[in-house]
């Protein structure tokens, strides 16, 4: 039997508008989930994008995707990659599930919303695909890690991370639930598929694809652009969707959204992505620097994309490139330092020829933040190990969640940007995470940072362990250096005696 | 006398962090308790300098033996902490 091309069926068969009798149009879209903005259904119509796949297609290649992916793991699961991978590659991995993990599940919500209540068919036919994407990915993110429990319980924090108050699940779930659970599907078309998937997923997938490679990691590189492959079609909802709001005289409301996200997304990266690159991953197998990938992908690819649908860039430009060499470095160095608050074994990456390739690639960093790695490394070899762990928290910025930082040493510039608001105080790590709640100070003046319930009395006892306690962190889970300070030149023993 | 958190700004180090002082103490009290979170963990210490306080968002020096209670400063605001010869 003949089979029409679905080029000649495709555009027809996604054009599910109707007129409805039983409910006003009012409540079957309602404002607040649809987020129509007064654009007119027939502009909705006008939706299109270039994948235009069919059920059956998705069904097919999904499952070949998977195929690759799980057989890649069950054929190198024998070898026991990981026992003799370096323990910063392993903190890589156990870093990665538990940020992203159940938040690609939970994203599955997200591509839902706009599956039933986007004004666009095209759209909702999309998102149905992507809402399937974002069930794989949770699974498949969880399934891969779960071998590896027997070998410590850091790797269970793949599912832990975002059922706990651990600081970083609580920044994370902070940013996406902003960007996705609390947001219209054209809200979230622009914000989780056009500025996050297409901006910076892109980097997280393929930049972290790369070392995986360079690493030997075969598994993890294959699992990871599987996902990848799903990301780019799905990601390209954004676009159109912007198209529309533009030609529609709502240019400036699509703008902002792009870049409160933007930057929010950033600041996350930061904390994940920049450490991860620039200081987990063995020297030797770093194929760029993070800044080089951001460059790459972001300032290049990005730029363009927001170039050619004719949006700006968004107005701290200029302070994103500059915070590329610094804003990172900080963040590392506090994951680092208040390690015992986090799932994974941060690798410091300040070893003498670590500390040369990180002044190669951000001249400048030696007198800066490798001011304060002097004195950490000092303090290691003299046996002072006590003086490398925190004795109290850090200003968490009301924001991104994140610790306020910035360049230390001799160009020493830490700012908080404060705001009182309704007569509290707020801390902010940047004049543009002020800027951001200052868009929509209703959105996000309740949330209390980790520090505000500490100060709040919700930590009990008001210690390390009582805050260990309240992230969900049990021994055998808390970080610790990952090399045991080998490259300080110190074992961890000799660093105890 | 009651505890009062602020946030110290410690020249040289990479972080703001939580310290809670007493709101009796002396600007030179408050500089001695943020230093114990910075000098010699990430911060080299400087022999001959003194450590000074003033406030983060106006660059107010305050006064080395002033009180918290009568700077002004509210709960958890952010203080520098600065390297001065006097």
């Amino acid at each position: 039997m003949s089979k029409l091309a679905s080029n000649e069926y495709y555009d027809l068969v996604r054009t599910t508008n109707w007129t409805p009798r039983y409910v006003p149009e009012s409540e079957l879209f309602p404002e607040m989930m649809s987020g129509a903005r007064g654009i007119p259904a027939e502009a909705w119509e006008s939706f299109d994008e270039p994948y235009k796949v069919t059920y059956s297609d998705y069904v097919a290649t999904q499952r070949e995707k998977d195929a690759g992916a799980y057989s890649v793991k069950a054929a190198l699961e024998r070898a026991n990659y990981i026992d003799d991978a370096d323990p910063g590659w392993v903190s890589t991995l156990q870093a990665h599930y538990g940020a992203l993990a159940v938040a690609e599940y939970a994203a599955a919500t997200a591509e839902a919303r706009m599956a039933r209540f986007s004004r666009a068919p095209g759209n909702r036919n999309m998102a149905t695909f992507g809402m399937l994407d974002e069930m794989r990915h949770g699974q498949i993110q969880l399934f891969f890690p779960h071998e590896h429990t027997k070998r410590s319980r850091q790797w269970d924090w793949a599912y832990k991370a975002m059922h706990t108050n651990e600081w970083a699940a609580v920044a994370a779930r902070h940013m996406f639930d902003d960007m996705m659970f609390t947001r219209d599907s054209v809200s979230v078309a622009i914000m989780l598929t056009f500025a996050f998937e297409t901006g910076f997923t892109n980097m997280q997938f393929l930049g972290l694809a790369a070392d995986a490679a360079e690493a030997g990691d075969h598994t993890f590189a294959s699992l990871i652009s599987s996902i990848q492959t799903d990301e780019s079609r799905h990601a390209q909802q954004g676009g159109p969707v912007l198209k529309i709001l533009i030609e529609n005289g709502k240019k400036d409301e699509a703008q902002k959204m792009i870049d409160v996200i933007f930057w929010r997304a950033w600041k996350l990266f930061s904390v994940l992505t920049g450490p991860i690159l620039d200081y987990y991953t063995p020297l030797e197998h770093r194929k760029q620097s993070f800044k080089e990938f951001m460059q790459e992908w972001i300032i290049g690819q990005f730029e363009r994309q927001l170039n050619d649908l004719g949006l700006d860039l968004p107005w701290y430009w200029d302070e994103f490139i500059r915070a590329l060499d610094e804003t990172h470095h900080g963040m590392h160095m506090g994951v680092w330092y208040w390690r015992p608050t986090v799932w994974w074994n941060p690798a410091a990456g300040a070893s003498p020829e670590e500390r040369e390739w990180l002044e190669s690639k951000y001249p400048g960093w030696n007198a800066t933040f490798g001011r304060c790695w002097d004195v950490i490394t000092e303090n290691l070899q003299k046996g002072r190990e006590d003086l490398t762990l925190p004795e109290t928290l850090p200003t968490i910025c009301n924001m991104c969640n994140l610790p306020v930082v910035g360049a230390p040493g001799d160009g020493w510039n830490v700012k908080d940007y404060q705001l009182v608001h309704e007569g509290r105080l707020y801390h902010f790590g940047s004049e543009v995470d002020r800027w951001c709640f200052q868009q929509d100070p209703e959105r996000y003046k309740g949330h209390m940072s980790v520090v505000d319930r500490f100060l709040a009395g919700e930590i009990q006892p008001q210690n390390l362990a009582g805050a260990l306690l309240y992230m969900g962190l049990a021994p055998g889970e808390i970080g610790s250096d990952a090399h045991n300070y080998a490259w300080a030149g110190v074992g961890k023993q000799q660093a105890a005696e | 006398m009651a505890l009062f958190p602020l946030s110290s700004n410690f020249e040289g180090d990479f972080v703001v962090q939580l310290v809670v002082v007493d709101d009796g103490a002396t600007m030179d009290e408050v500089a001695s308790a943020c230093a114990v979170h910075s000098i010699d963990r990430r911060v080299a210490p400087r022999p001959g300098k003194v450590l000074r306080i003033r406030r983060h968002s106006t660059g107010e020096l305050y006064p080395r033996e002033m009180l918290v209670k009568n700077t002004g400063l509210m709960p958890t605001e952010t203080i520098d902490v600065i390297f001065s010869d006097i």
